[in-house]
């Protein structure tokens, strides 16, 4: 059975590697924090076909609304790195203070930056990258997420315990709530915000209108992002320890969990490929795994010190806004 | 597998298996994204550690230049080297110091100013980690070299550094005998450095041993020189003459750590060849056969009895 995923593959020569000719392999993108490095893997062969340099420690990455560049930012080295989003062919950088995660909102006005050692949420125009608002509005802020409309931009406070939103339009906070020990990754789902709280090893929905707790679900110790594929309707989370690490599956309606596959090395962000395979960046392991859904098992590619994001060119043949989550 | 792989597997079982539980039962968890680099000090350190004692010892004991009767006082050494080798002290300094660094940067970045990198500063350098590496290693060993002149210039930072110069019987562990005042000024002294051309990149952390590892190797116990390369490289007999009794205190020389050019350019250099007995003959006794605390004990004592000196003598100097 072609799914849709792979159906919208197709055009792009995804599944015949022979036919490609002179066209470009479709690429993994992975950002070694501990090693100021992207490793550029080619997904047919799953080797590591170049190693581009950033300056200091690479996390997140986001497609420009155009699609015509991938940045990946360097919060380290102060910097936003450009790439060909098709080839990863480095395409520059330039200077912005303290990237750690980032969002285009849905009208690709703006460019919303977590500065997660410098604790300020940076709102930026999109198209000149110049400061519009800084909001000063916990410690930490870690991952962020908008709702479909537009109106509001959230984003978690690691260190202070909260969840911030603010008004898009207007660029003002909202507010600010208490929302548990350590909250990382932040998913506008189902007309409810969930986000992944790490000290208390699961998740959490959150009313979006005023930041209520509306459920909650255990997925695993350290639960730390979180990621919905589209297409198999799957909410993916990744538990990185302590002790056993691994990723789970929910139902995004009951938020319960399907499954949970055991990837020792602390698996952070995920993609999920045209072949319905999940790409994993293992922090500890220094590797990206493919894991097959259905058996359970995966293959192992080395790559840099502490892989964290994780971007696959395959994900261009999707229609709508591409973000890191929705996969 | 390589090496690095062999340590950075190490590392993440030390972190999910050990640390993280720690950090999640004190709902320390803020921390878990640093907790891996944690380890990875800590691994590199004990390896770092053991390289050094594996290639030292056998030196020591074929060509020392002295034979000591009993080493109850290398043993205090020992001590300072796993605090700082293993990740305790740069774990401690940095849980320390985060929040203060934060609160500069982000103020330096509400003024408009982003601290850049040295490979931001020099756009040539981008691309080439290993070019920068080398440059960073010298930038770094320059300011290490006037942070130490300047550590002999002062009385009262003197007081501090007299812990360093105390021990009469210098070994490859001595490297990290210094008093806490003294790595919290170094800390400073870095951290503005950091501002200004950012930090290292940490590609190569066996650079960085290897860069740690001539420092250690030049106290050591041992009659050896670089020849050709001392001009270069601190050797042993050439970071001896630093330590040699004569030179303790104000007038000192071959204040360098790993490259010995900074002494050349700086005209503090000595080459004599000579393997002089080491010490402070000015310090107390505590400072050099004293247990850890009662070391630091002493130098803290040392340190504010000199600033209190410091600030009478430029009171009597204010016109009244």
């Amino acid at each position: 059975m072609i799914t849709r995923r792979t159906a919208l593959a197709l055009p792009f020569g995804l599944l015949a590697p022979a036919a490609y000719g002179d066209t470009p392999p479709p690429i993994c993108v992975v950002m070694n924090s501990g090693e100021a490095s992207v490793s550029v893997i080619d997904m047919n062969t799953r080797q590591v076909i170049a190693t581009e340099p950033t300056y200091r420690e690479p996390s997140h990455w986001a497609l420009t609304p155009d699609r015509k560049t991938l940045y990946v930012c360097d919060a380290g080295g102060n910097a936003f790195f450009s790439f060909d989003p098709v080839t990863a062919a480095p395409l520059g950088h330039c200077t912005i203070a303290d990237p750690y995660q980032l969002a285009y909102s849905p009208d690709g006005k703006y460019l919303v930056v977590n500065a997660l050692r410098l604790n300020h949420v940076d709102v930026y125009d999109a198209a000149s990258l110049t400061l519009v608002k800084r909001f000063k509005a916990g410690e930490m802020p870690s991952h962020l997420d908008f709702s479909p409309d537009g109106r509001w931009c959230f984003s978690s406070q690691q260190k202070t315990n909260a969840l911030f939103s603010f008004d898009v339009q207007t660029l003002e906070p909202r507010w600010t709530v208490p929302i548990g020990s350590t909250p990382a990754g932040v998913l506008w789902l189902n007309g409810k915000i969930i986000v992944c709280i790490m000290g208390e090893n699961g998740i959490i929905e959150v009313d979006p209108v005023d930041g209520r707790i509306t459920r909650r679900t255990e997925t695993g110790p350290g639960a730390h992002n979180v990621f919905y594929d589209e297409d198999n309707k799957i909410l993916y989370i990744s538990n990185r320890g302590p002790g056993d690490t691994s990723l789970a599956a929910l139902d995004p309606e009951t938020l319960e969990i399907k499954r949970v596959y055991k990837i020792p090395g602390g698996p952070d962000d995920i993609e999920i490929a045209p072949d319905g395979k999940i790409w994993i960046a293992r922090r500890f392991a220094e590797a990206v795994s493919i894991l097959d859904p259905v058996s359970g098992e995966f293959d192992t590619i080395p790559v840099g010190r502490s892989p964290h994001g994780i971007y696959l060119s395959t994900c261009l043949a999707r229609k709508g806004k591409l973000t890191a989550e929705i996969i | 597998m390589s090496l690095d792989r062999i340590f950075s597997t190490l590392a993440g079982y030390m972190d999910q298996y050990a640390v993280l539980p720690i950090l999640y039962h004190f709902h320390w968890m803020e921390w878990d994204e640093l907790s891996f680099d944690w380890c990875l000090i800590c691994i590199y350190g004990l390896f770092a550690v053991i390289v050094t004692y594996a290639v030292c010892l056998p030196m020591e004991r074929w060509r020392p230049v002295e034979h000591w009767p009993d080493q109850k006082a290398v043993l205090t050494d020992v001590f300072y080297t796993l605090l700082n080798r293993v990740g305790v002290i740069p774990v401690i300094t940095f849980l320390l110091f985060y929040q203060a660094q934060t609160w500069f940067t982000g103020w330096v970045v509400d003024m408009g100013f982003i601290p850049p990198t040295l490979d931001s500063l020099i756009p040539g350098l981008f691309g080439h980690p290993i070019i920068t590496f080398w440059i960073y290693a010298l930038i770094l060993d320059c300011a290490d070299y006037w942070r130490h002149r300047l550590s002999h210039s002062f009385r009262a930072w003197y007081a501090l550094h007299a812990l360093h110069h105390a021990q009469r019987q210098m070994s490859f562990w001595s490297d990290d005998r210094n008093h806490i005042f003294d790595d919290f000024i170094t800390f400073v002294w870095f951290f503005v450095i950091g501002l200004l051309i950012g930090i290292p990149p940490l590609q190569f952390p066996l650079l960085m041993l290897g860069l740690r590892f001539i420092e250690s190797f030049s106290h050591a116990n041992i009659r050896m020189s670089f020849g050709p390369l001392e001009p270069i490289l601190v050797s042993p007999r050439f970071h001896r003459l630093h330590h040699a009794l004569r030179a303790a205190g104000r007038n000192s020389c071959n204040y360098a750590g790993v490259f010995s050019i900074w002494d050349v350019i700086f005209r503090t250099a000595d080459f004599a060849d000579a393997y002089l007995p080491t010490g402070d003959a000015k310090s107390p006794e505590a400072l050099a056969t004293g247990t850890y605390l009662e070391q630091q004990l002493c130098g803290a004592k040392m340190f504010f009895q000199s600033l209190a000196k410091s600030w009478h003598a430029l009171g009597s100097r204010r016109p009244t």
